[in-house]
């Protein structure tokens, strides 16, 4: 790969996130099979223990939705019908198959949209519970190996428990990797912007895990190496919120004279803080992490003591991001017609608020000329700041 | 909010048969039913429809009251708007759920006051003693609704049920998981007997409970019975009533009443069949109402059809039974009523799942469609698709692409608005599509 020697760290980052899968097209002439998938609730352990590549469907915000509109309402959250919209357009060709999991009505509801109008040989919906009990976590073991042995069936052998611990410890490289790069925002002001940050975040999940861990690596080292300290800025800014696939958003705080360092979102701390545990069979890891690790509004986790509890259970490790990375102030950043996300605004709002951190809630429809109409606002909220 | 500013009330649908006519003040009843127990203090707990726990709660006496419901009337009487109005000022986004929005308004300020709102409709929602979710697969409301309610009420329990079923794929057959489904909707259903025992203080009496699975299974079978009378040509009852006839089904699921209720629904239609006494006197188009909760504001379009000549001898909306002997398995050795229950929903959900496998490229959902299409002889397809639920209104346009591809090109109509908020509804444009689509029925016809 003659340009992968000269291109690293920042500026691959940059080229992987322009040309969003042309490492997947590349490897795809070399043989390489590669599943796309959406959200950050597939178990991509399994994935790549298959040996497919793992690719995360994106959206894009610079592209008007034209075509999915004829199978696909408008009343589906904007990210996922761009997602489809890109689909449909080729941009995601070099697919054997789709993984979808059951995170949302918007997900769940085009499930079959998505299989049969994109005919690809596989398809696979993981009926991922929503409750977090135990009954809860029995019956996701068994759903996450129905996929197991659906996926083992399409690539012709049968998924080992080898296979399964090795990429369970090569995803949670990737994610400790991810946790170091998020050290360097703690530094005051940050030594990563959150634009590269994002950039870089988006950029690894369109590639193999393993590649990501040593772009990773290269970023960390590059940003190590810089001779300078970026300027310092109004605020430290943390922004809540779904997939959030483009560098737009975090861009416009920044370039509104703040720092976004810290975040609640997909791809970002809520998909890689987490890693999975290994357990004798690795199948009881991984449903430990996705079920109950990873927290997001998809789940519903079920009340331990009082109401108060119940907040700090659900939201305080929004909280305890806001103290390790010092931030001043948080962005609620929720997609229209988005329902895990749209029912827990007043309550992440009220319970940021009362801990003394400012949150400005802002609603968007995932489009550049959406994005660019809320730049008032947050500088308002900035100006508010101080 | 004094008389004068009041929005302008529905003005009462016609119905067609006399079933139907008396499910308005069964309802009202109902609500005022809760208000009183409330007052008594009788255990009442917030549900949702459709829940597969109805027999859970009646056996154990827990007054259910139906959230979706009191946002339904509060549209059918077209009074939400202030109560939307209030979610949205809570921070709630107006393209959730309006149901969940009209009652997450609606608790806000009740709470707020120490009491209902002034003018609540049909007396107000009572405040619950519990609330019980149900997670997966209906909708994410179902999860989310009464976690975001518990702000307003931080005392209130919430119980979250997970509920799921086998989705329909091409690479295995239902069968084999239906197992762990069927043991993990047990240990939800479980888990729910030990959080009302728990939090009312009694104990399930699972003798009553057993009969209570069985009272259930036969109002099944008798809805779908009387139901399939409608195939009769004229029709005999449309979809319009159906709106209210779902009533007992949906709310009043496990009790006599529910059951003598279709019981003189099924008389009252075999005795119009017997007098060939169709919904309207000239029968033009048969049409079925494809997918989609209805406009509850706006309910008197169905008598619009009807005068153009069309009526709905069928939906797939609210038709939330099927008849038990037809399932694959039997369902009546099953004798552990939580298993019953389980086994059902699971046979529920998959019924139409073996049809699918039949035609090449279809669908279960796409097959309900054919096979209703041809038994009821239907022209033509409307759906509604109601902005604010993903739920039921989403993958309307993919079923009558495939419907395209895998049967026949039919005449289709989608219609858009919402269930509760009238904000989204255009009468003027409404008509002009459904005179549009008349039009088109009649080319074909006359093809
Ligand atoms: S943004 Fe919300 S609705 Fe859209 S896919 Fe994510 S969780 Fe689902
Ligand atoms: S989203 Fe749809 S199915 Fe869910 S509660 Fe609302 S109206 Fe009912």
């Amino acid at each position: 790969m003659p340009e992968k020697a000269v291109v690293k760290g920042l500026a691959a980052a940059e080229r992987l996130y322009q040309d969003y899968g042309v490492r997947a097209r590349e490897l795809k002439k070399q043989g390489q099979k590669i599943l796309g998938y959406l959200c950050a609730f597939v178990p991509l352990e399994i994935v790549t223990a298959a040996g497919f590549m793992p690719f995360r469907i994106k959206g894009d915000v610079n592209e008007p939705i034209t075509k999915a509109d004829t199978e696909m309402e408008t009343i589906v959250c904007p990210l996922v019908r761009s997602c489809f919209d890109m689909a449909l357009k080729g941009n995601y060709d070099f697919l054997e198959g789709i993984v979808i999991p059951h995170a949302c009505d918007s997900i769940c509801r085009t499930y079959d949209v998505w299989k049969y109008t994109l005919n690809l040989p596989y398809a696979h919906f993981i009926n991922m519970p929503h409750t977090t009990g135990d009954s809860s976590l029995d019956f996701y073991r068994d759903i996450l190996n129905t996929f197991r042995t659906s996926l083992g069936r399409f690539a012709g052998k049968e998924i080992s428990d080898q296979e399964l611990a090795r990429a369970v410890e090569l995803h949670n490289r990737q994610r400790a990797k991810v946790r170091e790069l998020y050290e360097l925002r703690k530094a005051s002001p940050p030594l990563i912007s959150g634009e590269e940050v994002a950039r870089v975040l988006i950029a690894a999940i369109s590639i193999p895990v393993a590649e990501s861990i040593e772009l990773l690596g290269d970023v960390i080292e590059e940003v190590g190496q810089r001779g300078s300290t970026p300027a310092p800025k109004k605020a430290r800014i943390m922004v809540i919120g779904a997939q959030v696939d483009s560098i737009a958003f975090i861009k416009l705080i920044e370039d509104s004279g703040a720092w976004v360092v810290a975040d609640d979102l997909c791809p970002g701390a809520r998909e890689f803080m987490s890693s999975v545990d290994l357990t004798a069979d690795p199948i009881e890891g991984i449903a430990e992490r996705y079920l109950r690790k990873v927290k997001c509004g998809r789940t519903y986790r079920e009340m331990k003591g009082n109401y108060e509890e119940d907040l700090e259970d659900r939201f305080g490790h929004m909280r305890q991001m806001i103290d390790d990375f010092k931030v001043d102030g948080v962005v609620l950043y929720i997609y229209k017609y988005c329902d895990p996300f749209g029912f827990e605004v007043p309550q992440i709002k009220s319970y940021i608020e009362a801990k003394g951190t400012p949150v400005l809630y802002l609603e968007d429809e995932y489009s550049m000329s959406t994005i660019g109409r809320l730049r008032t606002r947050v500088q308002a909220f900035l100006e508010m700041l101080g | 909010m004094t008389e004068e500013k009041k929005p302008e009330e529905r003005k009462k649908r016609r119905t067609a048969t006399e079933a139907a006519s008396k499910i308005g003040p069964m309802v009202k009843a109902a609500i005022g039913g809760t208000v009183q127990a409330r007052e008594e203090g009788k255990p009442l707990a917030y549900s949702f429809i459709c829940c597969c726990y109805d027999e859970i709660i009646r056996a154990m006496d827990v007054i259910p009251v139906w959230t979706e419901n009191y946002a339904g009337v509060c549209g059918a009487k077209r009074d939400a708007q202030r109560f939307l109005e209030r979610a949205e000022a809570e921070n709630f986004s107006r393209s959730l759920c309006t149901y969940a929005l009209c009652g997450l308004g609606f608790d806000a300020w009740r709470e707020e006051l120490g009491e209902m709102p002034p003018e609540s409709p049909w007396g107000g929602q009572a405040r619950p003693d519990m609330m019980l979710g149900s997670g997966q697969m209906l909708c994410d409301p179902r999860n989310k609704w009464y976690q975001a309610a518990q702000q307003y009420m931080p005392d209130v329990p919430v119980y979250d049920v997970g509920l799921p079923w086998p989705p329909y794929e091409d690479d295995y057959d239902y069968r084999e998981v239906q197992d762990y489904y069927v043991k993990y909707i047990v240990a939800e259903l479980k888990g729910l007997v030990q959080f009302l025992e728990k939090h009312t203080g009694r104990k399930m009496d699972w003798d009553h409970l057993s009969e209570l699975v069985d009272l259930t299974d036969r109002t099944w079978n008798l809805i779908w019975e009387t139901y399939e009378l409608r195939r009769a040509v004229p029709s005999v009852m449309g979809t319009g009533d159906a709106m209210n006839t779902m009533v007992p089904m949906v709310f009043m699921m496990a009790t006599q009443e529910a059951y003598d209720f279709y019981q003189e629904l099924n008389d009252e239609l075999k005795h119009k069949i017997a007098n060939k006494e169709g919904e309207i006197p000239d029968e033009k188009y048969r049409l079925i109402w494809g997918g989609g909760l209805p406009s509850w504001f706006a309910l008197s379009d169905f008598n619009y059809f009807n005068s153009k000549g069309a009526v709905f001898p069928v939906e797939v909306t609210y038709r939330m039974i099927e008849a038990t002997y037809n399932f694959d398995m039997d369902l009546s050795k099953v004798s552990d009523p939580l298993e019953h229950i389980a086994w059902r929903w699971v046979k529920f959900w998959t019924y139409w799942y073996d049809r699918a496998r039949q035609r090449p490229g279809s669908h279960p959902d796409v097959e309900r469609l054919i096979k209703y299409i041809e038994d009821y002889k239907i022209d033509g397809i409307v759906m509604h698709e109601a902005f604010s639920c993903r739920s039921w209104h989403v993958g309307l346009i993919w079923q009558l692409n495939m419907l395209k591809k895998v049967y026949k090109d039919i005449p289709s109509l989608i219609l858009e608005s919402d269930i509760v908020d009238i904000s989204s509804y255009n009468e003027a444009d409404t008509k002009a599509r459904i005179d549009a689509f008349i039009d088109t029925l009649e080319a074909v016809k006359s093809r």
